[in-house]
């Protein structure tokens, strides 16, 4: 098991070492400048010949990467171009807000998607079988900045149930106030973004369970006259999971990338609507802070689901 | 059984949800004052602090911050006259008075003092002058105050302002560029550290509000400052509120979640939404914006050599001829738009007394395009000249809603004159590079202006560093240079200019917008100021204020 762990570690870290090299020289070649703009506000040539020193876009692009890669082993991203800070305070000071919702829906897809998956398999081509799958296949059809506008605009604006955007009203004052209005302006964006993932899940999991519940062990539990709740969750659910894990890795990015557009519909103050901005402004540290978060997330959570599927299936690490 | 039980699961969420979804809303309406204001920005005030705010920090989200914590020597007046001494307010200096014609004496308000409690004194402005005259440190500040020589204390609240030459905006250069900042706090930070330094965290200033905190992403907010010299203002607590998204700066306005916003977005329908909300008003404001179609005068393909087509004036003049420009602003803005007479925005002052901008003459432009061999031999229905069809392409961002609705008029109005157009829409950041690469036909920018006209010599002359397009008549220079040092009838000098930019047909000057703010209902006195909309808020005072 130590010897795979190793392994899988190092191939980890060699991904992202590549992940973060082919990112810095994507987002540097792609068209535009990051101190051109528009209008009377523009800079002179002069002015932006000396910003241009100044945040090292004057050295050729292997230069710039070997600067990257020197800075990052130490912590230090840059300084952003837009806002004139440095590049890792400002991706911690949007964090959290991206944790929050991304952490929310994920709890809620894993925990709904999997129950709701589990009552579907166990109720197979029932009615309400039909229903959540019709109701979940719809969700997920929707585009989430569509359904994200809708929401906002009947929920937020026409009904005025809940905020149609941002993380906190100003206003708010208290720690259990602020805490309950956070949750308040966190419904809006968790539900777009869950309505629109967690079909997935149910279907995962549904698949999985369905084709457990069919193996002979499942038979003989029954057989043996155990409770089905404890045949569904103790015995099939275990080993139905495995698929379910999967797409946990491959959702947990979700926590630091947040959905770009849902974040920007609601103006949730997260790492997304920093890089819809650096994207705009071709502000490279910061564009290239972010990537390189999520990249090394996505890494993690790969890896992380590597780990636990080795855990629950000795097959995996033996092989 | 099973069907109650998800029922019941699904219900207890739902009233969970209801719960937690209306419970605070009382907490939020007990707490709520009516002596605040929730004004929604599209941008985060990154560093609010004068002599910074420049580059990327340029931003208007930034000098709307700066504006409320920094009081400026004087103000710009209602008319927004930027030449001569009359047309301004007093600010933290009392009065000004000449020496000479390249002298200019300022008594500081004694009463003036910094929000910790200092005076403000004559070496703050001597202090701050010295950075913002200096390239290393404000590059794009001190070019705009090039002409002043020196800036020196006489005493505690005398500061003495030279200038290199006699011209007419040498008070508006001494007082809008920048404003003081407080020498005893920053004088021991080096100062090239400025920008790091805790001060831009948490700035003191001499203006009305006073700094209380930034929450990242979220929201500034501000306070009165009791001790203000000019009255404290009624409007106790100020909040920026960060929304990117216009759509969510639409929703939390209309959502009850803000007071003010500083314009409505496209499309016009969103004026219908306001409208309709009993506790929203819309104030107009003449809008520092204006909308053009540039003419490349080089050939896209290789700068050196004139461009092919509209390296000719008479074809420039024929494509403006060939636009309705009246019908298409009023499709695209309504009545809340008109049709500028050379490069000028509502503000700009040089703009009153201007000739109307001449009216669509289609036959006129056949005539002009025919006299320079263009037309449609190979009858394709575009026209052509030794083999080559009259078509351009139109640079623009897609972005912009309004731009793209107009360009798609101009395209189907040049067509029915043989002139083939394409539409390349790019997003913002290739757009730019771009535009200053000079690699378009026609640019359909949309220019941001100061209350000044020497603005202009940035775009329209010769040397001008934001001239993308290489327009070069020297007589334009000459008019301009000879503007800029006017010190009698500025606006006549102007008006030239502008009169020999329209002959030269360098662009289609296309529109200039009113904007309409938004500001809730209980604030009255609301006086908007287009060149720092929220400027005026000091001023502005509240109905039910406690």
């Amino acid at each position: 098991m130590r010897r795979w762990l190793v392994r899988r570690t190092l191939q980890a870290a060699l991904t992202l070492l590549i992940a973060l090299v082919l990112l810095f020289l994507l987002i540097h070649i792609l068209p535009g400048d990051p101190l051109a703009r528009e209008g009377e506000h523009a800079l002179t040539p002069e002015q932006t010949e000396a910003l241009r020193a100044r945040y090292g876009l004057d050295r050729p692009l292997f230069g710039q990467l070997a600067a990257f890669l020197g800075g990052l082993a130490k912590g230090d991203l840059g300084v952003s171009i837009q806002y004139g800070r440095p590049v890792t305070e400002l991706l911690l000071e949007r964090l959290p807000a991206t944790a929050l919702l991304g952490g929310t829906v994920l709890l809620l897809n894993f925990v709904l998607g999997v129950w709701l998956g589990v009552r579907q398999a166990v109720r197979k081509d029932s009615r309400e079988d039909r229903w959540i799958t019709t109701l979940s296949l719809a969700g997920y059809a929707t585009p989430s900045f569509w359904l994200g506008i809708v929401l906002a605009g009947f929920v937020g604006v026409r009904w005025r149930l809940l905020p149609p955007a941002g993380m906190r009203d100003p206003l708010g004052g208290g720690t259990v106030a602020t805490a309950v209005d956070i949750l308040r302006h966190l419904i809006l964006p968790a539900l777009t973004l869950s309505i629109v993932s967690i079909a997935g899940t149910m279907r995962y999991q549904r698949a999985a369970l369905l084709e457990v519940l069919r193996l002979p062990y499942i038979v003989t539990a029954r057989a043996k006259g155990l409770p089905e709740s404890m045949v569904i969750w103790r015995h099939a659910w275990r080993n139905a999971l495995f698929p379910v894990l999967t797409l946990f890795g491959l959702w947990l990015p979700i926590l630091v990338s947040g959905s770009v557009f849902v974040e920007s519909v609601f103006a949730w103050p997260g790492l997304g609507s920093l890089a819809i901005g650096a994207v705009g402004n071709r502000d490279y540290p910061l564009l290239v802070g972010a990537a390189v978060l999520v990249a090394a997330v996505v890494v993690l959570g790969t890896w992380l689901s590597d780990v636990a599927y080795a855990v629950l299936d000795p097959r995996v690490r033996t092989s | 059984m099973t069907r109650w039980t998800l029922e019941a699961w699904l219900g207890a969420g739902l009233a969970a949800t209801v719960m937690v979804a209306g419970a605070p809303r009382a907490w939020a309406q007990r707490a709520s004052d009516p002596a605040r204001i929730v004004i929604l920005t599209g941008g985060e005030a990154a560093g609010p602090v004068p002599t910074l705010n420049e580059g990327p920090l340029g931003a208007t989200s930034n000098t709307d911050v700066t504006d409320q914590l920094f009081l400026h020597l004087a103000e710009l007046g209602p008319t927004l006259v930027t030449t001569g001494d009359r047309g301004f307010e007093p600010g933290l200096a009392r009065s000004w008075t000449r020496r000479d014609s390249v002298t200019l004496v300022f008594d500081l308000d004694p009463r003036a003092t910094w929000q910790d409690g200092a005076p403000v004194t004559a070496q703050d402005v001597v202090f701050t002058f010295a950075r913002a005259r200096n390239p290393a440190l404000a590059p794009s500040l001190s070019r705009l105050l090039r002409r002043i020589t020196s800036v020196t204390a006489e005493g505690e609240r005398r500061v003495v302002f030279r200038y290199t030459r006699p011209y007419g905006e040498q008070l508006y250069d001494a007082v809008f560029h920048t404003a003081p900042l407080p020498a005893h706090l920053l004088a021991h930070i080096p100062a090239e550290s400025l920008a790091r330094s805790a001060f831009v965290q948490a700035p003191v200033g001499s203006g009305p509000y006073r700094w209380v905190r930034r929450v990242a992403g979220q929201f500034v907010e501000l306070e009165a400052n009791p001790r203000f010299f000019l009255g404290a203002p009624a409007i106790r607590h100020v909040f920026y509120r960060l929304a990117t998204d216009p759509e969510a700066r639409m929703n939390l306005l209309l959502g009850g979640e803000a007071d003010a916003m500083d314009n409505v977005p496209p499309p016009r329908t969103n004026v219908d939404r306001v409208n309709a909300a009993g506790n929203l008003r819309l104030v107009p404001f003449a809008s520092s914006t204006v909308g053009y179609l540039l003419f490349n005068q080089r050939d896209p393909r290789d700068t050196s050599r004139p461009h092919p087509i509209l390296g000719d004036r008479d074809v420039r003049r024929a494509i403006v001829l060939a636009l309705d420009r009246h019908k298409m602003v009023r499709a695209t803005f309504g009545p809340t738009a008109d049709v500028p007479f050379g490069p000028t925005s509502p503000m700009l002052w040089i703009r009153r007394g201007a000739p109307a901008p001449a009216r669509a003459d289609v036959a006129e432009a056949r005539r002009l395009l025919a006299a320079r061999g263009w037309a449609d031999h190979d009858g394709d229905g575009t026209l052509d000249r030794n083999g080559s069809p009259l078509t351009l392409r139109i640079l623009l961002t897609i972005t912009s809603a309004t731009r793209m609705q107009i360009a798609q008029q101009v395209q189907e109005q040049l067509r029915q004159i043989g002139i083939r157009i394409e539409l390349e829409g790019v997003e913002f950041a290739l757009y730019n590079e771009r535009r200053n690469q000079g690699r378009f036909d026609l640019d359909f920018a949309s220019a941001s202006q100061d209350p000044s006209p020497t603005g202009l010599a940035q775009s329209w002359s010769c040397s001008g560093g934001r001239n993308v397009a290489q327009f070069c008549d020297p007589v334009v220079d000459s008019l301009i240079d000879a503007a800029g040092i006017a010190t009698g009838n500025t606006e006549r000098a102007w008006q030239a200019v502008l009169q020999r930019i329209e002959a030269d047909a360098p662009a289609v000057f296309m529109y200039a917008p009113t904007f309409f703010a938004v500001v809730d209902r209980r604030f009255g006195n609301v006086r908007i100021r287009p060149e720092s909309l929220w400027l005026g808020l000091r001023e502005w005072t509240v109905a039910g204020s406690r």
